[in-house]
This record gives structure tokens, sequence and C-alpha cells, in this order.
């Protein structure tokens, strides 16, 4: 009894807080759960019919479109948008000019502070065969016609990943930056007197600095995989829709387009079941790394 | 103050920001829906209220909507929300349903008011509309259109729904001294024109002859294949024509425009509002699009500069190897009431109200004062109004005793004379979003060259049957 | 000190790539730019335009005066300022219960909060929606300030703020008396301003973009958020159900006067948010 009168106030600060996560994150969660075991109806009675929206999800061809295209785009996304940025940093450590570094970081960040609804909208304008810049550019560099970027299959995907490495390398970029800046000069100048060159002081000094950046970088990409929604859905388009349909459109689709909730559901927690292997996964890879 | 008041005071001050903001919106809503309760108060009159969500039916923007459910009741004493979202329809649409949300009216296409019924979730119109006054005006034929297999009637026509067609800059074709085209090959040669004789005259090859929203409109095209969109019965079997073998020519004319640029680059991604604004500034000389759009082309132009040549004409597609043009009549748009509505008498009310004359008034021209003022009998479109094209949701109505009082906007009376001969109605049964993205994914390659129009075809069937969408 | 040649050709080449990166990231937002300021019809034209062509404003005005985007506009200040004002409160309230030493359920809290973390908010959209319309927050901008009101990142975040914050301070203060809130209020959140100001700047930008709750939970066009309001502006243009002649430059204005929020907090953003995230990742 003390105990809780010592700490009431503690309790009752956290109370808002709990309140938030129960009513908008596990009642929600649990709430869906149980609609993934129902056959919806919009009104009426919902009878339980088991694994049934399960199997319906696991039976449907474009499930495995979607999936699919999701471990592609997602998977491309992760080793690009984790070299790319990488590489700048030690490029931009490279370089001896502060005013100019500076001025590279502040540009390069900009496009992660964007919403994808502008970013998706400005790249879909820019690939336009008609006009688009990029295709202006290929135009004059000699190429006799204009690339369809966006309506055909074999630049879809790729479209995909590269607009959305391109849209958070900066921003990582600096993460790794900062972890540069942070390693001891010291080290750098004993290596120099042991004769080590440029590359040598990267690869020995600066990229095992780098390791634990890396991991958290890692992760947090690695939890955004399956959750890719508001790219997809901007960017796409009946053209394409097959080969950039990812797990969560496909979710959305069936549920809001199509009424059926409980195969939505039911997809929707393959995903959250999919998330957390992938999250216990990555830790577990990376305590090991450890 | 001591030092647990202060800190219950600061941790009150916290939850209350919570909770208040909770309450605070309990309020408003039950301010927009104390209906029911009002309505059990006996003695005092009951204020007839009215919760529609519409796609199409209110202002243009959200201002005027507020004027919109203002004059709605000016007009019928009816005290009306309308909810109208300017974008996602759909997904507000059924987020709201499948919750359990209350709506007395909704207006929805035959699409989603076929799923609902299945869904049991609207109430039968029939008995209403066969003892209304109003609606047993519209033909029967008309009603055919909505009517489920057992002869129920569950949605109301919002408005007329018109057809698309191919729509030319007769300008153009004037300037060029071209004909208008009757078969393929004469499509062929006047786009081609299009696109290399420099129509715009501003001394720059930047025109295309043809864009599409996606395969969205090109029934007009295949047309002359004699090819209905989306599903056709023949005997009880399930056909898509669009990916039977007939076809094929059909993809391979697209694929050779394609090739040679005349057709827009960007139709498989366009939408619709963008293949709209490359007509309308002289980028492209043609579109297939609604009747109703050959009106507010030429009247956005004229809006724009009184003195404009843009002359926007809608003409018929080539006709097929029987000599029948097949255009393509939308699906109607409908008013609906769900099972849950709370006040479906009042419903019924303002669906009858809103094929009179004052509704379709509303519907076509707008508010009075705002989009129009009424001087001695006569109407008079303010600057808003001719902005607005006189189309609030109704172009087109069945009413034949209301009049439009500046008659159609210019083009639309032939082109609507085009439609109603030509064009009919299409069977969409449950499966068509699934089988419109294997049609999608495959008529666009064919288009674009990128796969063979036979082998695309062959694709698109097997997947089809493959997926249990064709029989 | 002295450089070998390979060393110089590399550092040319260095320099000449990041300048590519760089114009990389540029060319996009200048275009819009100079698309925003250009007339209707040269908006229209199949040409790079990098500078406005037939200068005019015609685009702003359509897009703000005739398409009314300041009610979208205002309607994402309100969710954003109100929003981040209450998310910074209540994450750092829950930081700071727990830093406290010895509280019982400690560990339980922690985790249920990591555990939030783990469940994508898409996948519950669905029961989400459900319950923000039991709770009668559908189509309120409330449901939108509501949405995300607190986060396990924050916590998280703040609470590693906190914990540099020395312990012993707070001790001899509680000693003197001091309650808990006192102590919060008048000691923790000063001495992690940084941190305050790293969550803040986050929450800003992501409730200003933030798109998908607007989407499910908006229907009246008079409480669209401005990343609705532009998804039909310039992604489904066809949804506008307005005859207007909407031409590139009124789109590209749409798009430039939604970035000018987050241009205007973008140097804090920088200063700030490096600080954040190493501070905030680098413990569990």
């Amino acid at each position: 009894m003390n105990v809780i009168k010592r700490y009431s106030t503690l309790y009752l600060m956290m109370l808002p807080i709990l309140l938030y996560f129960i009513i908008f994150t596990y009642y929600p969660l649990l709430r869906g759960l149980i609609m993934s075991f129902q056959q919806f109806r919009l009104i009426g009675d919902t009878p339980f019919i088991g694994l049934d929206n399960y199997l319906k999800v696991l039976r449907d061809p474009f499930f495995y479109d979607v999936l699919k295209n999701t471990l592609q785009i997602g998977g491309g996304i992760l080793i690009v948008g984790f070299v790319a940025p990488i590489v700048m940093a030690l490029l931009l450590n490279e370089i001896a000019q502060r005013k100019f570094k500076k001025i590279i970081q502040m540009v390069i960040y900009l496009p992660h502070l964007f919403s994808w609804v502008v970013i998706g909208g400005i790249w879909i304008f820019m690939l336009s065969p008609d006009g688009g810049v990029v295709n202006e550019i290929l135009l004059a560099l000699g190429n006799d016609r204009p690339i369809h970027f966006l309506s055909s299959e074999a630049y879809a995907k790729w479209v995909m990943i590269f607009s959305a490495s391109w849209k958070e390398m900066g921003y990582i970029c600096i993460l790794f930056l900062a972890s540069i800046v942070s390693i001891n000069p010291s080290l750098f100048e004993a290596a120099r007197i042991d004769g080590a060159n440029r590359w040598q002081l990267v690869r020995r000094i600066t990229l095992p600095a780098l390791y634990s950046t890396m991991k958290v970088v890692l992760l947090l990409n690695m939890m955004s995989i399956l959750r890719m929604f508001d790219q997809i859905f901007i960017m796409r388009n009946p053209a394409i829709a097959k080969y950039v349909d990812v797990i969560m459109v496909y979710t959305y689709e069936k549920g809001i387009m199509e009424f059926n909730m409980g195969v939505a559901t039911a997809a929707s927690f393959i995903v959250i079941g999919m998330t957390f292997i992938l999250t216990l996964l990555t830790r577990i890879v990376i305590r090991y790394d450890n | 103050m001591n030092k647990k008041g202060l800190s219950t005071l600061v941790f009150g001050l916290l939850t209350l920001s919570l909770v208040l903001s909770a309450c605070g919106t309990n309020q408003t809503n039950n301010a927009a829906t104390p209906a029911s309760d009002n309505g059990a108060k006996g003695d005092e009159a009951p204020v007839k209220e009215l919760r529609i969500m519409a796609g199409v039916v209110g202002g243009k923007t959200p201002e005027e909507t507020e004027l919109f459910e203002k004059e709605i009741e000016r007009l019928t004493g009816i005290k009306v929300d309308i909810n109208k979202p300017a974008s996602d329809y759909d997904t507000k649409l059924t987020a709201a349903i499948s919750s359990g949300e209350k709506y007395d009216l909704l207006q929805i296409s035959k699409e989603k008011m076929n799923i609902f019924i299945e869904q049991g979730i609207l109430t039968p119109l029939t008995d209403f509309v066969e003892g209304s006054e109003v609606l047993s005006d519209i033909p029967s034929n008309e009603w055919e259109q909505v009517k489920t297999k057992d002869g129920q009637i569950y949605g109301v026509f919002s408005k007329f729904q018109g057809g698309t067609m191919p729509i030319v800059r007769q300008d153009w074709l004037d300037k060029l001294k071209l004909k208008a085209p009757t078969t393929l090959d004469e499509f062929y040669t006047v786009l081609k024109a299009f696109k290399e004789q420099d129509p715009d005259g501003n001394g720059k090859a930047d025109t295309y002859g043809l864009s599409t929203a996606g395969l969205y409109e090109i029934q007009g095209f295949m047309s002359a294949a004699g090819l209905k969109q989306r599903y056709v019965m023949e005997g009880d079997k399930r056909v898509i024509p669009y990916a039977t073998e007939a076809a094929v020519p059909v993809y391979e004319w697209f694929a050779k425009i394609y090739k040679e640029g005349i057709l827009d680059p960007n139709f498989a991604t366009n939408d619709s509002g963008k293949m709209r604004d490359l007509f309308l500034t002289d980028r492209v000389g043609m579109v297939t699009y609604w009747d109703a759009w050959v009106g507010l082309f030429n009247n956005t132009r004229l809006q724009e500069d009184p003195n404009t040549t843009f002359q926007a004409k809608g003409i018929p597609g080539p006709a097929g190897p029987d000599g029948t043009i097949l255009l393509r009549r939308g699906d109607p748009d409908v008013w609906v009431i769900p099972v849950n509505a709370e006040h479906p008498e009042t419903a019924k009310q303002f669906m009858d109200w809103w094929h009179t004359e004052p509704g379709i008034i509303l519907g076509s021209l707008g508010i009075e004062g705002e989009d129009y003022s009424v001087n001695d009998g006569k109407y008079e479109l303010t600057e808003t109004g001719k902005d607005h094209g006189m189309d609030h949701g109704v172009p087109f109505w069945y009413n034949q005793n209301v009049k439009p009082p500046f008659g159609n906007l210019p083009g639309v009376d032939d082109a609507q004379k085009i439609i109603v001969e030509h064009a009919t109605v299409e069977l969409t049964p449950p499966g068509w979003t699934d089988a419109e993205k294997i049609l999608n994914n495959y008529a666009i390659k064919a288009m674009t060259g990128e796969m063979p129009a036979a082998e695309a075809v062959q694709k698109m069937h097997n997947e089809l049957k493959a997926a249990n969408l064709i029989d | 000190m002295h450089k070998s040649i390979s060393s110089k050709i590399f550092d040319v080449v260095n320099i000449v790539f990041l300048l590519l990166i760089v114009v990389s990231m540029i060319i996009p937002f200048l275009n819009v730019a100079a698309l925003s300021f250009s007339s209707n019809l040269a908006s229209m034209s199949s040409s790079i335009i990098l500078w406005p062509k037939e200068f005019s404003i015609e685009g702003y005005k359509t897009v703000w005066d005739r398409l009314d985007l300041w009610l979208p506009f205002l309607n994402s200040s309100i969710v954003t300022v109100v929003g981040t004002v209450m998310h910074v409160l209540l994450s750092a309230t829950a930081a700071y219960v727990l830093i406290q030493p010895g509280l019982p359920g400690k560990r339980f809290l922690v985790s249920s909060i990591l555990l939030t973390m783990m469940v994508p908010h898409e996948a519950i959209m669905i029961p989400l929606y459900i319950v923000n319309k039991d709770l009668g927050l559908i189509n309120s901008l409330y449901a939108l300030i509501i949405s995300g009101v607190v986060s396990g990142f924050s916590i998280l975040l703040l609470r590693n703020f906190f914990q540099q914050v020395p312990y012993e301070m707070s001790e001899s203060a509680k000693i003197d008396g001091a309650g808990e809130l006192r102590i919060f209020l008048t000691m923790y959140l000063p001495l992690a301003k940084a941190g305050l100001a790293t969550v803040t700047l986050f929450e800003f930008v992501s409730r200003w973009n933030q798109f998908m709750a607007a989407l499910l939970f908006i229907n009246d066009q008079s409480k669209y958020t401005l990343q609705l309001a532009l998804k039909a502006l310039i992604i489904d243009t066809d949804s506008t159900s307005s005859n207007f002649l909407m031409t590139t430059n009124v789109r590209m204005a749409g798009v430039v006067i939604a970035l000018i929020p987050l241009l205007l907090i973008y140097p804090y953003v920088q200063k700030y948010f490096v600080k954040g995230i190493m501070v905030g990742a680098n413990k569990e």
C-alpha cells in the first residue's frame, strides 16, 4: 500500500499515456484479431469462421504477387538505402572544404522532410515521358525515345526503390557522418604515422566505427519494409499495379475497396506476424554480431 | 499552493486535454444528429433532418457546400448535413459504412449499389418508386438498369447519366481541312495530322493526336471491332470482350499510334483530370470522355477567353463489322437509403424533391444568390455560376417538364444525341475489380507494344480463366 | 600535408560526383518552383522549365482563392501545432516516469511501450477506424490530433535525454520537499531542452506530412488537411469535382505552399536531429 501511495503521482502521470496505448493500439489490435476470424458483414451478425479468412489470403494469387513485390522492393530499398548513404557519408568525409560540406549536407537532407504526396507527385512529374526532366535529359544525351518509367514492368520496381532511397539517403547519410565525426582524431593520426593511405584509413578505422550506427539503420529499415504504404499508394497506377502493389496496399484494397474486412484483417495479421519475426531475427543477428 | 495541489492540478490539466478533446467532438457530433430525440418530443414542430454522403452533389468548395445545405433547407425545410469528400470517395464511403456510421442517404454508383445489396444493407425502394408521382415519369426501361434479378429497386437516379465518346477539336479539323473520321484508318489519318501538322499553330511539334486515361475510355475505338466494355453474357457464360481475339487489331492500332508518338505517352498513367487538362491547353486533339464534358470543355475555354476559336465536338466512334457503333453509357449514380438510416421517410421525400424543378435547378445551376439570380422570372448566372458550368451534381436530368433555363452548354445537344442513339449500359458483376487488374496489365502492355497484342490477349484470357473470372 | 596524384584525382572526381548528387536533389524542387511561377499555358508545355516561363502568379491565385487551399492549410496548421505540443508533453511525462528507479512495474511499462512500436499502424487501420468512430472522432480534427499523440519512439528518445540529468539533483530536490511534477517541470524539462527540441521538430514534420490517418478519418471537405488536398490536386486530379482548368502551375503552386512551413523550420531540424537520434538510438 505504502509503495502505491509513494508512487501514486507517477502512476497518475502515466495514466493518460497508458490509456492512449490501450485504446488506440492494443484494443484495435485485439479487435482486428477477432475480425480476422469472422465472416465480415457490413450490417448484421458476423459468425466466426475459423481460419477461413487466412486460407483465402493464402490461396489468393494476388497475395503472392504483392508478397513478392514487397520483398523485392523492400529488399531493394534495404540494400540500396543502406549502402548509398554509407558511400555518401564516406565521400563527404573526404571533402576538405567545410563550407562545401555543409551545403551538401543541407541539400541532401531536404527530401526527407517532405511527404510522399509531394515527393511522389514530383517524381511522377519528373519521370513523365512528356517533357519530364529525366526523359528530356536522356533525350539530350542521345536516347532516341522517351522511357516510360512509370508504365513499364521493367522500370516500375526500380523507380520505387530508387525514389525511396533518394528520399531517405541524406537523412541516413547524416547519421553516419555524425558517427564519423565522433571518431577520436588521434586514431587517424596514429595510423597516418604508420603510413596508412586514405583508403586504408577508411577501411581500418572509419568503417568499423560505423558498425553501431549501421545496426540501428538496418533495424529501422527492416521494420519499415512491411509497412510500406504511402509511397506505393501515391505512385502506383493501373499499368504497373501488378508489379508494385505491396502488402499494405493489398490490405487497403481488400478491406476498403472490396469490403472484405475479414480477409483484409487476416492479411494484416500475417504482416504483423512477419514484422515480429523479422524484427526478432534482426535483433538476434545484430546481438550475435556483437 | 502546496506541492500536492500543484501536482494534482497540472496532472489534471494533462488528462483533461485528452478527455476534453473527446467530449468536444461528441458534442459537435450530437449537434449534427439530434433528430431522433427531437422527433420524440411531440409538441414541438419536428425539425426534419437528413444526413447525406455524396460524391458529386453539393458545392464546388466547402463553403459552397454549406450554402448548398442552407439552400436545401430554405427550399424544403429539411435540415441537411452533406458530407462531400473531395477525393477518395470510395475509401471514405466504405470506411464510414463498415464502421456502422449512420447516413440517411448515400450517393453511390450502381457498381457499389450491387455490393451493398449483396451485403444486405440497403432499404428496398420498389414500392416508394412505384408510388411516387414524380419518379414514375422516368421511363421504365431506364429503371431496368437498376433493378435486381428479382425485380427490386434499391436506388433512385441522382441524375441522368450520359455516356462516353471520342471528343475532337473541331476547330483543328477545320483548320487542317479534315473530315470527322468514321473508320479506324480515318481516325489514324486525323490523329496523325494533329500530331504532325501543328494544328495549334505555335510552331512547335508539341501536340498529340489522342490521349486517354488508361483503359478507362477506349470503348469508342473498341467499337470498331464490335466489342463492348466490361462483361457480356453469352448464354450463361461470362465473357470479357476486351480479352478476346477480336480485340487484337484494336490493340495493334493503339500500339501503332503509340509507337509513332501520336498517342500521348502518358496515357497509361493519366487520370482523367490530366487528360482533360491536356485537351484544354491545346496539347492534344482528341480525348474520349463524357458527353457532358463537350459542353464543359467549350465553356471553360469560353470563360478564359470569349473570342476563343476552341471548339470541342463529340463524334461517334468507328462502326463495327456489322455497322453498329457501340458506345458506353455510364453506370448510373443513384441515391440509396441504408437500413440503419435514422430518417428514411425524410430521405424519400428528399429524393422526390430532387427530381422536381427546384431540386433540378439546385443540382444544375446551383444556389440562388450565389450561382444565379432571378429577375422578373428570368434566370441570370453570376460569375461564379458561369465558372461552375451549371453542374452541381446534375448536369442532365430525367424530368422532361423542366427545361434547362439556358439550354445546354455548346456542343452538348449533339453529343447527347449520339449517346442516346449508340450507347448502352454495361454489365458489371462482382469480381470486375479483380478482372480489371488483369485486363489493365496486359492491355496496356499490348497498347504500348511491350507485348504482341495476340500474346497479351491470350495471357489475359488464361489468367482470367484461371482466376475463375470468365467462363 | 603532401598529397599523391591519385589522391588529388580522387578529390576532383569526388567533388564532381557529390555535385551531381546535389544537383539531382535540387533540380526537382527548382522545377516545381519554376513551374509554379509560370503562366497557365506555359506550364503545360513539354520542355524542362528551371526558370519561370512567362512569369505569373496565376497558379497561386487559383489554388489559394478558387480552390480554397487556405482551408486545408489552416486545418493542417491546427493539427500540427496542437498535436505536436500535446505529443511532446505526454511523451516527456512518460519518459520522466520511466526513469524513476525502483518504480514497481517499470519493466512491464517499458516493454508494453516497446511492443507498440512493433505494431504497424497501417496494419490495424480498419479496427482503428472503428475505435475512432465509436468515440465520435470521425470527421473531426481531434481524430488527427489524437492519432499518435504519444509514441514509443519519442518516449524512449526523451528517456535517454532525461537519463543524462544527474539523478542526485532530483534526489536532493525531493529531500527539500519538491513533488514529482515540480521536479519534472522545473528541472527535467529545462535540462533536456535539446531532447524536447528534437522531438518537437520530428513530430512537427511527421504531423505536417500525416497522410493515412487523414485519408481514413476525414470525410468532409471542410476538414481536409493539406496532404489530402494535395493528393487530390496533384495525384488524382479527376477527383477534384471542379471544372476549373487545372494547369501544372496551379498544382505546383500547391506543392510550394505545402513546403513553406517545412522549409521555415528546416534550419532547426538540421541542428537538432543528429544529436537527437544518436542519443535516442544508442541505448535500448
